[in-house]
């Protein structure tokens, strides 16, 4: 029993070393990230991202970038950023409590994060609960910024902007190639993700006017997809829109070509068709895929400022930059230039900059037009997705067309012909 | 004997004390989730440790907790204490839906069957719409009040509601060990046969220690609702959930009234720490260190730790 008491006072000590006192001259941003866990290799990559952001403010370079030509804050006497990370492993309890962390202990100005929509839930709830700013860079859960936060701001374009974008398209495919096809029929895969797509893609095919011949969802861990891919092609649509992850979207295009079912066009969201993997293994088979995306690496094409962050990121890291870096590094260049304006570390300093932020379109490496927060959701309005396509498995931007890099491939040609 | 009671008051004195002297957020959110797990280990032990079921589908109570407690407040504005309720009769009728078919099977056979209820549940909530589905659940944020079960500035309450709800959980523990119903269920355990022998019906007590078990475990689930304030299928009804708390079990001590408590104590600070002071540069060092921990533990004392402090007493 002894030894159970002094269990007990061993385990209090180790708590006494949680406090330490910091430098002022430096400004802390907490990052919370799936550092370990399933999505662990995003998690880094995503830190990657945000340090290479904090690095590009904490140095001199020459980008047309906001505080990318000073060292590190000018309003703030040359202030440096220091990132302090979180690992929440996926879990939405540890989320709250490394937000509570960061905020009260490492006493950190802002925090980036999450990642994983429903962690970001968590952890933002805790940021305003202490008001603390919360700049989430890639969650796409519509719902997060409909719980009418006042210390939450989202750079990214959520589910529904980006399920809109697909009926943006076809609407400028009517207009510009005179090309009108429906009906569409949805082929999604069970859980969130596609359960979750479903819903808006309904909701925009009813408000742009385009008829769904049928539904088919199935189980995302299936080991074949023959029957279901009959009943869609019962359906004779034109167009398909399809959510999966890496495996069904390889089985899917494998059943397509057996049963020689080629609809004008498969519309992906991202997922499974942007995975590395998935013109690895199918390769010519993947060609003429279109999926939404929020970054490619041929941007760089219109934009040249986005290949030499891309380079700079290769170089650190060794990976090529994707959309979830460019997104991770976009809302740490937003957030410091937000700090810088407030002049001060004060919470409600920053949050006023944060609603000030207006960032055009050159200064950025996404293809948004700008960032502007909304004043009552925190959800920057500007943000928009692109649509790419697979040829000689390559992804193309060809959406919107200003920033396309090849001409859209459409219709989908019929297997015998490719 | 006596020592043992002098210990407990000592530890429940600490447990007490700990926010008092420990202000911020991040130890006593520690105590919570240890104090949390220990509970629901506790809920594990009455069925997995003392009656010998293995149940790999402890999570659905958790979640069945968790959800009525949601549903209630978000869609009837009714309060979480009630909601605690009415998620323990769901959680029993659960048991009972489960039990009456799976107890009659033996040994790994009702642990797999367990493990298949677990993730039905996972399914049935992750595409019924009015659960929210997928996405899950937002609590609304209410003024905090005791009513409410909404704590905003400070996590005391929180603290003190499941330092009551842990201590209970032992006391129904305490009386479960000490009752009829206890040994009829180490009987069970040990010898089914014999026990069906000596005319207990084995089916009907393995029914009530599993409805227990729900109970104590659904009763976590509304408190882990309330605390972090937002549920999806995921956080609430994994499988990993009930494999962590069989995992708590065997480190503490199967079926020994304070088995759950010292794996707890042991197992969720291992998992916080290392995470705070290793994991934040995301190595995955922490993990590592853990389950090298587990191993050791194993080969050393396969009984537990309960059997270091009992200096090897323990069966």
């Amino acid at each position: 029993m002894k030894k159970l008491f002094q269990g007990f006072c061993m385990f209090l000590l180790l708590f006494s070393f949680t406090s330490l006192a910091y430098a002022q001259d430096e400004i802390r941003i907490g990052v919370i990230f799936p550092l370990t866990g399933p999505a662990a290799s995003t998690g880094q990559v995503l830190l990657e991202g945000v340090r290479l952001a904090a690095d590009i403010v904490n140095t001199k370079n020459n980008l047309n970038m906001p505080l990318a030509k000073t060292i590190g804050l000018p309003n703030l006497k040359g202030a440096k950023i220091k990132i302090i990370p979180g690992d929440h492993q996926g879990k939405p309890e540890i989320g709250m409590a490394e937000a509570e962390r960061l905020i009260t202990q490492e006493k950190v100005v802002a925090i980036i994060g999450c990642y994983n929509s429903g962690i970001t839930a968590t952890a933002s709830q805790a940021a305003e609960r202490y008001g603390i700013p919360f700049v989430n860079d890639s969650s796409t859960s519509p719902s997060l910024t409909e719980r009418g936060f006042k210390w939450f701001f989202r750079t990214t374009p959520n589910d529904d902007l980006l399920s809109e974008n697909f009926f943006h398209f076809l609407n400028d495919m009517k207009k510009k190639k005179k090309i009108n096809a429906n009906p569409i029929a949805l082929f999604n895969e069970n859980t969130l993700f596609g359960t979750d797509s479903r819903k808006y893609q309904e909701k925009y095919a009813a408000k742009y006017g385009y008829p769904i011949s049928g539904v088919v969802l199935y189980p995302a861990k299936s080991t074949q997809l023959t029957s279901e891919i009959q009943k869609l092609k019962s359906y004779n649509p034109r167009i398909v829109m399809q959510t999966s992850y890496i495996a069904d979207a390889i089985l899917s295009m494998k059943g397509y070509k057996e049963l020689n079912f080629a609809p004008d066009a498969i519309l992906a969201n991202n997922a499974g068709f942007i995975d590395p993997e998935f013109t690895k293994s199918l390769g010519k088979d993947a060609n003429f895929i279109l999926s939404r995306e929020v970054w490619a690496k041929d941007l760089a094409l219109k934009k040249p400022m986005i290949k030499t962050i891309a380079d700079m990121f290769q170089k650190r890291t060794g990976k090529s930059m994707d959309g979830s870096s460019s997104r991770a590094f976009t809302a740490t260049i937003v957030l410091a230039d937000a700090i810088n304006r407030a002049k001060s570390t004060e919470p409600a300093k920053i949050r006023q900059a944060l609603l000030e932020t207006n960032m055009k379109a050159d200064q950025l490496i996404m293809p948004w037009d700008g960032v502007k927060f909304d004043a009552k959701t925190g959800q920057n309005m500007q943000g928009k997705g692109i649509i790419v396509q697979v040829q000689n498995g390559e992804y193309y931007t060809v959406w919107p067309f200003n920033l396309a890099t090849k001409d859209v491939v459409w219709p989908f040609p019929k297997w015998e012909k490719r | 004997m006596k020592k043992g009671l002098i210990a407990l008051i000592i530890f429940l004195g600490a447990l007490v004390a700990f926010p008092l002297i420990f202000q911020d957020p991040f130890p006593r959110h520690t105590l919570i989730m240890i104090m949390l797990y220990a509970a629901m280990g506790i809920g594990w032990n009455i069925i997995g440790g003392y009656t010998g079921q293995v149940s790999f589908g402890n999570a659905a109570f958790f979640g069945v907790g968790a959800y009525a407690t949601a549903i209630m407040l978000v869609n009837f504005g009714i309060t979480p204490w009630l909601g605690m309720l009415v998620g323990c009769v769901f959680s029993v009728a659960l048991a009972i839906i489960v039990g009456y078919p799976c107890f009659r099977l033996q040994g790994h056979y009702f642990a797999i069957a367990t493990i298949a209820v677990g993730e039905i549940m996972l399914l049935v909530f992750t595409n019924w719409e009015y659960a929210g589905a997928a996405v899950g659940i937002y609590m609304p944020i209410l003024p905090e009040s005791f009513m409410n079960f909404e704590f905003h500035t400070s996590k005391l309450p929180y603290y003190y509601i499941i330092l009551v709800i842990f201590v209970a959980a032992i006391g129904v523990c305490w009386f479960f060990e000490r009752s009829r119903l206890g040994y009829y269920c180490r009987a069970i355990k040990e010898d089914p046969d014999g026990a069906r022998s000596l005319g207990i019906n084995i089916q009907r007590y393995k029914m009530i220690a599993f409805s227990i078990s729900a109970i104590i475990t659904s009763i976590c689930g509304t408190f882990y609702a309330q605390y972090v304030l937002y549920i999806h299928p995921t956080s609430t009804m994994d499988l990993m959930m009930s494999i962590q708390l069989c995992i708590i079990c065997l480190i503490g001590g199967l079926g020994k009234l304070y088995g759950p408590v010292i794996g707890a104590f042991v197992f969720i600070p291992l998992t916080e720490l290392t995470r705070v002071y290793l994991g934040s540069e995301g190595q995955g060092v922490d993990l590592m260190i853990y389950s090298m921990l587990i191993i050791i533990l194993a080969i050393w004392r396969p009984q537990g730790l309960w059997a270091i402090f009992t200096k090897g007493t323990a069966k």
